[in-house]
């Protein structure tokens, strides 16, 4: 549902047509898009600083005054439909999503974004509508404006339809994710390589000092040619094509991935190394630390040029009650030492507590 | 050749510089049989050079945070580096050495190897990524656009190590550029045959030069399609032809042309086939920046029981480019599209070192965009018209999707193909 309104929106408000939105963003020399999340849905508007004020009036009215007309609705049902058989047809989205059913069967990380063909054609104008009302609300919105001259765009911001929206009635905490560890294997049809992807479960994003802490993690497991793995697997051993790990920071419960692509019959020597690396890991060395705080930092400071992504960052801390500067995580990294690391992280990372897939091109497990 | 030229785009970053080191070696100068040899020689190039080996390269690299890429794409090969500027001073002459004293060890050229050849075998999972080459080997075949920069299995497989170390030594050869963009320290500011990394470049004159990619189009052909079968949900399409380059005149005419099409969610493609018919989620017009024939290429997928309309929509929209003019709306859409184009790629130093390198290797001014930013105004729907009637009037197709339902598309491309002759004729 969340992500087909987020589709809707774009269909019209009740002073808006449908498409007029678009032509007007794009007539002023700007661009709009948005991005639906397993905890929020962001739209976003790029806007030469001059025409800021009426794109900010436009989107307001967009988001928070959709039209959600039946014919538009079940059109759009059609487009979603088209993008959920795009994903289908792609194997590495069907495997990631195989393997995230697997390891959050009773969470909504566990359900696609996108939805389910069925569940979309039971939706209804009518539920949409109750649904953007419940949801939609003040206290679960957040405006951020990132830019020349955003400062001066306060003041249109306390007379826009955002300052008289009301807050979201209280509603019970969602639950947080129980990850569900296991092994299991699948053949995938059209799938050239194998792939073996593994899941852990850790804090929620709001324990920055954490969320610092897996990064940095992660980054000295599997970023660049010196981290443990992609030097072990792909490097030294040869065994491996594509090795991946990421921190996904979420809300309720973040999430770690490893993702590796390697010819089918090698997954025995992948999974074998990967074991190794991680039930007894050695200490990270001085030199390993400094470079992965490096690459932690510099990352962050790299993503300060955009405009757009300092917008993004802004107000997805702000929006879960994150009040920092964006630099201020990086306080966390030197309270990271090898030692806690190992008793912390690399405890939580093992294998026993992953839930993990193992796919193989059909014919070949 | 001489040093490379240096451009210097001095903007207001975190702290962030972006250099690109563009090279006139890309994969349309790879030779018959050797398809992926520059791309395999650019990725080569980051393991090993000057006097660091490849783990000690990785470790400066990775050491400073930093991110270092080479790859060649069609018209050039680029290496890209982005740190902080307190990092500058140890990683900016790598580009020079890995251009002057690449080590190339025979350990490294397997592993890369051998890694392209398994990026190339899972690119086969992609229906898109079928679909767009079967286009571009149907419409360029064995001319330098015909392949992908990544190249193909069977040439990759018996290249030898000792043709990589022969196309490293023309690398220095040919005119470059270097681009700085962002911050960096004041010391950067003197001559490039100061810097570490680039004094050894040869000054010897150029034995070798690459020419301009070769398109023949004296050579058009019968065939107009090409199907691959797959059993897919969807029918991936792919209309398009081979047009001119980026600095011809009518270059900025097909732009405004693409921008009316497939740029943003007002465009043609998007409000034709997604708001009005429902028939595809990703929609879009594609026309890279080329010093040849450039590809201007029309794409959507669409499950196998609506394909059918989506392809009837696709050639509808491509017809009336070169049948109708813009009217005076469409028009000011288009130019204020095109122009947003250019700021929102303007907006970090990489991008902004990126497009002046590219400028430099088309042989285009720096002051290019400039130019185009002016020239836009006075182009007219008729100018648009016209271009396309010169350009577009041979569009070729790709499908790839379940057999069941290209029978169909195939029958109606026939039909259609049929029908424009017939209107020719009468």
């Amino acid at each position: 549902m969340a992500h087909f309104l987020e589709h809707m929106v774009f269909k019209g408000s009740e002073r808006l047509g449908a498409g007029e939105f678009d032509r007007a963003i794009e007539a002023l020399g700007g661009s709009s898009n948005a991005a639906t999340g397993f905890d929020d849905v962001h739209f976003h508007v790029l806007i030469p600083p001059d025409q800021a004020p009426l794109a900010l009036e436009l989107l307001l009215d967009l988001v928070l005054n959709p039209a959600l007309c039946k014919e538009a609705f079940e059109l759009e049902r059609d487009v979603v439909l088209e993008e959920i058989a795009q994903y289908e047809d792609q194997p590495d989205e069907r495997v990631l999503q195989q393997t995230l059913t697997r390891a959050c069967p009773f969470h909504a990380y566990g359900r696609p974004i996108l939805g389910r063909p069925e569940s979309l054609r039971a939706m209804t104008p009518d539920s949409m509508r109750r649904f953007h009302q419940r949801r939609y609300r003040g206290s679960d919105c957040c405006l951020a404006i990132s830019g020349c001259g955003a400062g001066t765009l306060r003041q249109c911001t306390e007379t826009s339809p955002l300052a008289g929206l009301p807050a979201a009635p209280s509603s019970s905490a969602q639950s947080l994710l129980e990850l569900s560890p296991g092994r299991h294997c699948i053949e995938v049809e059209r799938l050239e390589s194998a792939r073996m992807l593994m899941v852990w479960s850790g804090a929620a994003a709001a324990d920055q000092c954490w969320v610092l802490g897996a990064d940095l993690a992660t980054t000295l497991l599997g970023e660049g040619r010196r981290s443990r793995l992609v030097a072990r697997l792909r490097e030294e051993l040869q065994i491996a094509e594509t090795v991946d790990m990421d921190l996904t920071s979420l809300e309720r419960g973040s999430l770690i991935t490893l993702e590796i692509s390697c010819d089918p019959g090698q997954l025995d020597a992948v999974e074998t190394c990967i074991q190794d690396e991680l039930t007894a890991p050695e200490p990270f060395s001085s030199m390993e630390l400094d470079r992965g705080r490096q690459l932690v930092g510099k990352g962050l400071r790299y993503a300060l040029e955009s405009s757009a992504q300092v917008a993004s960052m802004s107000a997805s801390h702000r929006l879960w009650g994150r009040e920092q500067a964006l630099l201020d995580p990086l306080i966390h990294l030197q309270s990271w030492s090898s030692e806690r690391l190992q008793a912390d992280l690399m405890q939580q990372l093992q294998p026993g507590r992953a839930c993990t897939l193992i796919a193989t091109p059909v014919g070949r497990s | 050749m001489p040093l490379p030229v240096l451009k210097r785009l001095p903007m207001r970053t975190p702290g962030v510089m972006a250099a690109k080191l563009l090279l006139p070696w890309g994969s349309a100068c790879d030779a018959p049989g050797e398809r992926g040899s520059h791309q395999l020689l650019a990725a080569c190039l980051s393991r090993g050079c000057g006097p660091l080996d490849p783990l000690q390269l990785a470790d400066r690299v990775e050491g400073r945070g930093a991110g270092l890429r080479s790859d060649a794409h069609e018209d050039g090969l680029m290496i890209s580096l982005r740190c902080t500027v307190e990092d500058v001073d140890d990683l900016l002459p790598l580009l020079g050495w890995m251009v002057t004293e690449p080590h190339l060890p025979l350990d490294q050229f397997e592993l890369e190897r051998s890694l392209s050849l398994q990026a190339l075998q899972r690119q086969r999972e992609d229906p898109f990524q079928i679909g767009i080459e079967s286009w571009r080997k149907l419409v360029y075949r064995d001319s330098g656009y015909g392949h992908d920069p990544l190249g193909v299995s069977a040439d990759l497989e018996n290249l030898a190590p000792e043709r990589l170390r022969e196309l490293s030594l023309r690398l220095p050869q040919g005119p470059a550029v270097l681009v700085l963009a962002g911050c960096w320290p004041d010391e950067l500011n003197g001559e490039l045959n100061e810097l570490s990394g680039f004094r050894n470049w040869p000054a010897s004159q150029s034995t070798e030069t690459p020419q301009d990619p070769v398109f023949d189009w004296s050579s058009d052909n019968d065939v107009t399609l090409v199907s691959t079968a797959m059993e897919t949900e969807q029918v991936v399409l792919n209309l398009g032809q081979a047009c001119c380059d980026h600095g011809h005149a009518d270059d900025l005419a097909l732009r405004l042309l693409q921008s009316h099409l497939g740029s943003g969610m007002s465009s043609l493609l998007f409000q034709r086939l997604r708001e009005e018919h429902g028939v595809a989620y990703d929609v879009g017009a594609y026309l890279p920046a080329r010093a040849g024939a450039a590809p201007f290429l029309l794409h959507a997928s669409s499950s196998a029981d609506r394909a059918e309309l989506a392809l009837t929509l696709l050639l509808d929209s491509w017809r009336e480019l070169s049948e109708r003019e813009l009217t005076t709306a469409e028009m000011d859409l288009a130019r204020a599209k095109y122009r947003g184009q250019m700021a929102h790629a303007s907006q970090t130093a990489s991008q902004r070192a990126d497009r002046s390198a590219q400028l430099h290797g088309l042989g285009l001014a720096d002051d290019h965009d400039q130019r185009c930013l002016g020239r836009v105004e006075t182009l007219t729907p008729k100018h648009l018209r016209e271009a396309a009637e010169r350009w577009l009037k041979q569009p070729r197709l790709s499908l790839c999707g379940p057999p069941s339902t290209l029978s169909r598309l195939e029958s109606l491309w026939e039909r259609r193909q049929s029908d424009d002759v017939s209107s020719r004729s009468s």
